[in-house]
């Protein structure tokens, strides 16, 4: 017996002492939390922030943000807009990919096409309601060859854009992951379907490059690039991401020295704030995420459509409390938002003002007025001739508890408020509620859009009846035409003008409450000293790390 | 002996047949789309469901799936992952899955035959009662429960193993969740052991032994411990395959890549994955499967008392 327990407590000395050496390699990289697995590191593929931002660390597009989110040059060095605005010529500086080729335009053409073909869920980027890159939309529905594309590239080092209509925010367009290049060669000599799938299958030119990568992996390292073409102001090594789900796990981890920049929940910031030590790393950064209500206005919809009738989206709309959501609900620093386009988004380039930036603009449809309320349930009473509507609120239930509360707390409001409305909670895995959204058996949804490009119309355009048949199923003949003037018609070209008309659209889409707006979210980060350069933005790679020291 | 054999794999091919079909249907009557579908339009979506072949009958889609496993390959996910092939993914969450598990059978059987033993000699005293408490204890207390525990003490106040598992140091970050692991192993394995040593311990033949001057080890070793190990071995092999096949809350919280987290990601992800859930049921089903029919044969070879057929016998 002796001896057994011997040999056991024997064995257990070995491990762990040679363990314990290894344990005592220290980490002296930047440790940061990512929320979720990263979906894909092929940009025509990726969906999620968390996906944009990695591909971002390790490929540079022709524009890159700058601190305060404006472009600047990455890849070209410098642009030429023609004078109509519809062509653009990049001057592509000397860079290198990490296998040592030259970044050429044609890296650019290789891309940019091979997103139209793929036709994936951000192919439209490149279509008339975003980029206008000419033959875009023909390209993606396959009715013309991909070489017809409006880019091409005059030389290797110059590439030349054409677009169907000038589009204010192009340069800023380009930091976006659709627009980044691809090695064609090293493309082509991967196996096929795998690219972006190891940190072999993935080639960089950007800041950092892969050095341990797996899809759906907890634990990502990337070290830096030394063939980068800024590498010589690039003072970060190597940094990890870790993936946290549980924003308990990732504040003790924090807490801990484990991570260096972590997301935390809106319940845990009254402790944090508490913490004198710790809530000197407490940051709130607003996000360009608006959180709304979505009514079903199909006639035909599971319970007789009654959403169709704007009296009575307008009164839930005026129903809601939204300051007390955000303040007691949401908790995370998140703006009670009237708007239809979320705050702190989208500055005007001649004023510098925030589309959004007065909220009251249309309290007349949006705001919390319980007798307005009723005055609008009142005449849908009688337009309907009902008394009592019995409505479904579906949202995902899988992505924090959040969404949880503020729907709790919207039914308790809207029943309150306005006698004879009853809503039904229905929490669902995300993939059901997907699923209810588009099979169109739902009548009001807790859903979040957050900003692909920095211009308002990057929301405007999910209400158009082209874009309004996933889920709203509102059409509006007058809506769709301003969108249009505005995207690729006779204000394209105007600057100011187009800016009027898309207050014009908006106030349409508020008049009819297609939609209810809840809050403009933010996210609450614990910044440890290690992580003070991180630079955050609102709309596409929501971190960059190049500045950090 | 060959013709028995014969007859088992064959049972255990049937069985694994239809297992596949029963998941095949399961999954596809599930709520739910295999891929993300946010802001995906009704065109795309058909799209996509003509790509993947989904307007097909279900049968012909079983028969297109059959052929795909048949090449010795899992196809290719549907949402997860951009669509990558299965199998270098797949094996390389069962490589860390199995390594961890591996560990913890080790933990598990060695801790757990201790126990058994310690308490089956000192049976009705204390250190019995004390050895029983421990393996209720183990049986009630989920893994993930006393992972977190493991985690709070062992990294967060005494910063000793990493907090997140690190691929770099993986024997080292193993070490936690291996231990969570093997918590219902050792409880399971202690009392078998302790129950099947006791009635070894009165039969006849270990009073023989006794008499004849036989103690302690030598007794344990030679007389006890072989003669209890056969049902204990029953136990042990369902239970194998229990811990190679991951733990799902486990690695998710410590942040493994093993096959439990990536079946976790396959349901729940973006849209739920048919390919992945598939591919992961067919492996686990085959695991069990292999594992059941490889104790049938091993009966045999342990103790030649056992017959196995009633011809044989």
């Amino acid at each position: 017996m002796k001896k057994i327990l011997m040999f056991t407590l024997l064995l257990c000395a070995m491990i762990f002492t040679g363990c314990g050496n290894d344990s005592a390699k220290t980490d002296d990289n930047l440790k940061v939390m990512f929320g979720s697995n990263v979906v894909s590191l092929d940009a025509a593929q990726a969906t999620d922030s968390v996906s944009f931002e990695l591909i971002a660390d390790c490929i540079d597009g022709l524009t890159q943000l700058d601190s305060h989110g404006k472009p600047i040059p990455a890849i070209a060095e410098s642009y030429d807009v023609s004078e109509d605005g519809k062509t653009y010529t990049f001057h592509l500086r000397d860079a290198k990919w990490a296998n040592g080729d030259e970044v050429t335009a044609e890296d650019f053409v290789f891309a940019w096409r091979r997103h139209c073909v793929e036709s994936t869920k951000y192919s439209y980027i490149m279509g008339s309601t975003v980029a206008c890159i000419k033959n875009a939309d023909a390209v993606i529905k396959k009715e013309t060859a991909p070489e017809n594309l409006g880019v091409t590239a005059k030389d290797s080092k110059t590439l030349v854009v054409e677009l169907d209509a000038p589009v204010s925010f192009f340069p800023s367009l380009m930091c976006f992951p659709a627009f980044y290049p691809i090695n064609e060669k090293f493309y082509n000599s991967i196996e096929s379907g795998s690219y972006g799938t190891s940190p072999e299958t993935f080639l960089s030119n950007g800041a950092f490059m892969l050095t341990e990568y797996l899809p759906g992996t907890a634990n990502i390292r990337l070290k830096k690039n030394d063939s980068y073409w800024n590498a010589q102001n690039i003072s970060l090594q190597n940094f990890q991401y870790q993936v946290v789900s549980s924003s308990d796990n990732a504040l003790t981890a924090f807490k801990n020295g484990t991570l260096d920049l972590a997301g935390i929940s809106g319940n845990q910031i009254d402790s944090v704030k508490n913490d004198s030590e710790l809530s000197k790393n407490l940051k709130i950064i607003p996000t360009g995420l608006l959180q709304y209500l979505s009514f079903n206005q199909d006639a035909k919809n599971h319970h007789g459509g009654a959403l169709a009738n704007v009296n009575l989206r307008l009164a839930i709309s005026n129903a809601i409390d939204r300051e007390s959501l955000v303040n007691n609900f949401v908790a995370n620093g998140a703006r009670a938002t009237y708007t239809a386009i979320p705050i702190n988004f989208a500055a005007n380039a001649e004023t510098g003002k925030y589309f959004a930036e007065d909220q009251k603009q249309f309290s007349e449809y949006v705001s919390f007025d319980v007798e307005k309320a009723r005055r609008f349930l009142d005449a849908a009473k009688s337009e309907l001739g009902k008394d009592t509507f019995d409505l479904d609120i579906i949202y995902a239930n899988d992505s924090g508890d959040t969404v949880i509360k503020v729907a709790q707390a919207i039914k308790s409001q809207v029943e309150e408020n306005l006698p004879g409305v009853t809503l039904n909670l229905q929490p669902m895995p995300k993939a059901e509620y997907l699923d209810r959204v588009t099979t169109n058996s739902y009548d009001i949804a807790i859903t979040n859009w957050s900003p692909d490009y920095d211009d308002p119309m990057t929301f405007l355009t999910l209400w158009t009846t082209e874009g309004s048949e996933i889920s709203e199923h509102w059409s509006n003949a007058d809506y769709d035409k301003i969108i249009s003037d505005c995207t690729t018609g006779a204000l394209a070209a105007n600057y100011s003008e187009r800016w009027s008309a898309m207050y014009d659209a908006e106030e349409i889409l508020l008049r009819e409450a297609v939609i209810a707006p809840l809050y403009t979210n933010a996210s609450a980060n614990l910044i440890s000293d290690k992580a003070k350069g991180v630079e955050f933005h609102s709309v596409a790679i929501e971190r960059v790390y190049k500045n950090v020291k | 002996m060959t013709k028995y054999i014969a007859k088992r794999i064959l049972m255990a091919a049937l069985t694994l047949f239809i297992i596949t079909f029963v998941l095949f249907v399961l999954i596809r009557i599930m709520p739910g789309n295999p891929f993300p579908v946010e802001r995906m339009s009704a065109e795309m979506i058909l799209q996509k469901r003509l790509e993947l072949g989904l307007d097909k009958p279900i049968l012909v889609q079983f028969k297109d799936y059959l052929s795909i496993l048949m090449s010795g390959s899992f196809g290719n996910g549907t949402s997860l992952y951009n669509g990558a092939p299965i199998k270098p993914i797949l094996i390389k969450c069962l490589e860390n899955s199995f390594k961890i598990g591996v560990l913890s059978i080790l933990f598990g059987t060695i801790v757990g035959l201790l126990i058994g033993i310690v308490a089956a000699m000192n049976r009705g005293k204390f250190l019995d009662g004390l050895c029983t408490v421990v393996s209720i204890l183990g049986v009630c207390i989920p893994s993930y429960v006393f992972m977190i525990f493991l985690q709070y003490f062992f990294s967060y106040k005494i910063p000793f193993f990493p907090y997140f598992f690190d691929g770099s140091k993986f024997l080292f970050s193993s070490i936690m969740p291996a231990l969570s692991l093997s918590l219902l192993a050792i409880s399971i394995i202690a009392r078998f052991t302790r129950n099947e040593m006791v009635e070894v311990m009165n039969s006849d033949y270990v009073k023989l032994a006794e008499a004849k001057g036989v103690y302690g080890w030598e007794l344990i070793r030679k007389h006890i411990l072989r003669n209890a190990l056969i049902p204990i071995v029953t136990v042990i092999a369902p239970l194998v395959v229990d811990l190679l096949t991951g733990a799902m809350v486990i690695e998710k919280i410590y942040g493994i890549n093993g096959v439990g987290k990536l079946m976790v990601d396959a349901i729940a992800g973006q849209g739920v994955d048919y390919n992945y859930v598939l591919a992961l049921g067919i492996v686990f089903s085959a695991m069990y499967i292999g594992a059941m029919l490889l104790l049938d044969i091993l009966y045999g070879i342990i103790d030649p008392r056992i017959s196995l057929t009633a011809k044989d016998g």
